[in-house]
């Protein structure tokens, strides 16, 4: 069961992959940096909640939830189910080829689990990617930039172009769209891409944009699960 | 706010943790079939589709020019990393110049 490779190199080719979206990871962080020590969080206590929760928009939500005064810990804990419940289904999504690695080495991995090395990684899942260890090495350089970031944002650092100019907000779903015509290559496969599409902005508009990713690849799952039955 | 932060923070940091761990765990438990693998395989495409559309409805012109910019690129230089900075360089520019 636990004889799936997990090894250095997977790791390393995983943390090369993963240096381009860390940039964006690190703006990200800068962003959040400069948010929290405008909430009155110093540098230590701004590192500290990127740390813990890992999630940029969860940890946004929180702190403008702490800063209106009238968060209650049910509030905050309600905030960060909802804005990261899209990680149940990436971590469902990733089951039946992590869990080769065995309980340990999945769960460490799970650790590291993000938008962008998620998308990463199911990319190159779709391309063969045998060893376990890729996804904790595409999160590594990651992890590193969202910390470094929100340290040096933290310490606010105003004299910084805004991210925003620089379209480093852009680059997530830069990559997105980058990866998303690569994996495209039968007609097939782009009922999950308009389906997907489709379903993100209805729910955006009537829900909000937290549920919109969850929308997207739900709707999109379901939809190949029906035409995978009719294919039968 | 009458909780002290850190309690604050070790609820939020336990309910980040249960999100990254739920689908998991739950997989375990359901046998993999055929037409459950199909729907997983094709649930990244769907959400890259998603966030891409997201952005454009969140931002406007310039943002939907850079992400159709990075498709066409990504297909014509075959490396979906290059295409992706280059989207970035392009959303810039656009901005820069008032799009």
């Amino acid at each position: 069961m636990s004889h799936a490779p997990f090894t250095w190199d997977g790791f390393r080719r995983g943390a090369r992959d993963g240096v381009p979206l860390a940039l964006s990871i690190f703006a990200y962080g800068l962003g959040f940096g400069l948010v929290a020590a405008q909430a009155g969080f110093g540098v230590a206590k701004a590192v500290t909640t990127s740390a813990a929760i890992y999630s940029g928009s969860a940890q946004l939500a929180a702190v403008n939830l702490l800063q209106t005064g009238q968060a209650t810990l049910l509030a905050l804990l309600a905030a960060i189910l909802v804005i990261n419940a899209r990680y149940v289904l990436f971590g469902a999504a990733l089951q039946p080829w992590l869990w080769q690695a065995g309980p340990l080495r999945s769960y460490g991995s799970l650790l590291l689990l993000g938008d962008a090395n998620w998308l990463l990684t199911m990319r190159r899942i779709a391309e063969g990617e045998e060893d376990r260890a890729y996804l904790a090495g595409t999160g590594a350089p990651i992890a590193v930039a969202w910390l470094t970031g929100t340290a040096l944002g933290a310490a606010a650092v105003s004299v910084l172009p805004r991210p925003e100019a620089l379209g480093f907000d852009l680059m997530l779903p830069c990559f997105a769209a980058a990866m998303m015509a690569a994996m495209t290559r039968k007609r097939a496969d782009l009922v999950p891409v308009v389906v997907g599409a489709g379903a993100a902005l209805v729910t955006a508009r009537l829900v909000g944009p937290a549920a919109a990713v969850i929308a997207a690849g739900v709707a999109g799952g379901a939809v190949a699960a029906l035409m995978h039955r009719g294919a039968e | 706010m009458t909780e002290s932060f850190p309690l604050a923070l070790l609820v939020m940091a336990a309910a980040a943790l249960l999100c990254r761990v739920a689908g998991f765990t739950l997989m375990r438990l359901v046998p993999v079939s055929p037409r459950l693998e199909a729907a997983l395989r094709a649930t990244p495409l769907a959400v890259m589709a998603g966030i891409a559309a997201l952005a454009v409805q969140a931002g406007g012109l310039a943002e939907a020019l850079a992400l159709g910019a990075v498709v066409a690129l990504t297909v014509v230089l075959g490396s979906d990393v290059a295409a992706a900075l280059l989207g970035v360089v392009i959303v810039a520019v656009l901005r820069w110049l008032g799009v």
